[in-house]
């Protein structure tokens, strides 16, 4: 969509909006919730939203869910803010797992891809941050740095005319979430943990806004190949309301998720 | 009719995203303090505050929607604020279907917050009003845990 279809779009929102000022309106109409502000950064939930929901009924192995290091040399941008999004997330896991060598690691690899891509050298304070809340085992302030670092990562993004690259950011970070948080779902099967995964309007929402970036990154293989395998994901995380997937749905969204990642994380560049 | 359509132009850009946005104005800026001020007491109960935030601008009896993903089993604080001359805002809650959730509410004339715990997992939608005052700015922030 360009930007003057987001100030039409905005425009609806406001107009449904007045529809209902006034006066208390116990059910809104589906035509009003279609014209919703929706925002990458209040519609998004961020990893550990996600995290704490899961770790609600026994908190999970997060240990278990470390990855090896990834490569920071990648050359293609796109892939590049995909995988920043997943490391971010990591990042989650390092400090859900309270393992504070492990978000250094995280934290340093989060700079390289973060230079790699020009954002803003004030980047570079947010990872000493990083490590001196690691070295001092605040967990609270790490989950804070974590979320305003990537929220630093997009502004500068914006700055710099990236704003393509702020979805794929926010799309890697998902994905890498789901992974993990559907393989714990499945390592130890509970049905308030799995509740989790039910998330069809997020996913479609990342996909109107993989459809909105500009042709030219969004005809980049990965970038195409990731926005394929996001309908068939929307189907999967599609449960109806109230009802806990079951281990074999959990399996098959992990299963999916899993394969986007593996197409994200492939050193091999697109082009 | 045409009259209307600029209307909604000029307010649509005031319902922006901030980053698609010139800089905030200084009564966006106050009403973020003043929800953050609001929000902060959450922290005092273990709630982690999202650092990202939605401002906009209202007219008395006018609502805002906003779309937000929510996980079951976690526990959400949906603060709003806004400045003078807004007196009173509220804010409300709806599932995915457009129904009220019931929700703990907290108002404190140009302040108001909106506690709530989704059973089920998806979209909800946020609905912040300006109930009695002037058109103003307002800021919503979330808080969860």
């Amino acid at each position: 969509m360009t930007r003057s279809a987001r100030f039409v779009a905005a425009g609806c929102v406001l107009a449904g909006c007045l529809t209902i000022g006034g006066t208390e309106a116990p059910h809104l109409p589906a035509e009003q919730l279609a014209k919703a502000v929706r925002s990458d950064e209040i519609s998004i939930p961020t990893p550990g939203e996600l995290f704490a929901a899961l770790e609600k009924p026994g908190k999970p192995n997060w240990s278990g869910q470390f990855r090896g290091p990834l490569p920071t040399t990648y050359r293609n941008r796109a892939q590049i803010a995909l995988n920043l999004g997943g490391l971010i997330a990591d990042g989650f896991i390092a400090v859900e797992a309270q393992d504070s060598q492990q978000v250094k690691n995280i934290g340093s690899d989060i700079i390289k891809m973060a230079k790699a891509l020009g954002v803003s050298e004030n980047i570079l304070s947010r990872g000493n941050s990083i490590n001196e809340f690691a070295e001092n085992n605040d967990w609270d302030a790490l989950q804070e740095e974590l979320e305003a670092t990537q929220n630093e990562v997009k502004t500068s993004m914006q700055t710099h005319s990236d704003q393509d690259l702020i979805i794929l950011v926010s799309l890697g970070g998902w994905i890498r979430g789901t992974q993990v948080v559907s393989a714990a779902v499945m390592q130890n099967y509970d049905e308030r943990s799995a509740k989790v995964l039910r998330q069809p309007a997020l996913v479609n929402f990342m996909q109107a806004k993989i459809n909105d970036i500009s042709p030219g990154m969004r005809d980049n293989p990965l970038v195409k190949s990731v926005s394929d395998q996001l309908v068939g994901i929307e189907k999967l995380v599609s449960f109806p309301a109230g009802k806990a997937p079951s281990p074999d749905d959990v399996k098959k969204v992990n299963e999916a998720v899993g394969h986007v990642m593996a197409d994200i994380q492939q050193k091999s560049d697109g082009k | 009719m045409n009259r209307l359509v600029v209307i909604a132009f000029l307010a649509a850009a005031l319902l922006l995203p901030p980053h698609l946005r010139a800089a905030e104005s200084d009564q966006e800026v106050e009403a973020h303090k003043a929800v953050l001020d609001l929000a902060g007491a959450f922290t005092n109960d273990g709630f982690k505050m999202r650092d990202g935030h939605w401002t906009g601008t209202l007219k008395t009896g006018e609502h805002a929607l906003i779309a937000v993903n929510l996980y079951a089993g976690n526990q959400y604080w949906f603060s709003v604020g806004a400045v003078q001359p807004a007196k009173k805002v509220e804010v409300a809650v709806y599932d995915e279907t457009g129904k009220l959730m019931t929700t703990e509410s907290y108002n404190e004339g140009e302040r108001a917050a909106a506690g709530f715990s989704p059973t089920t997992s998806g979209q909800y939608y946020v609905s912040v009003g300006l109930v009695e005052g002037d058109p103003s700015s307002f800021c919503l922030v979330y808080s969860y845990k």
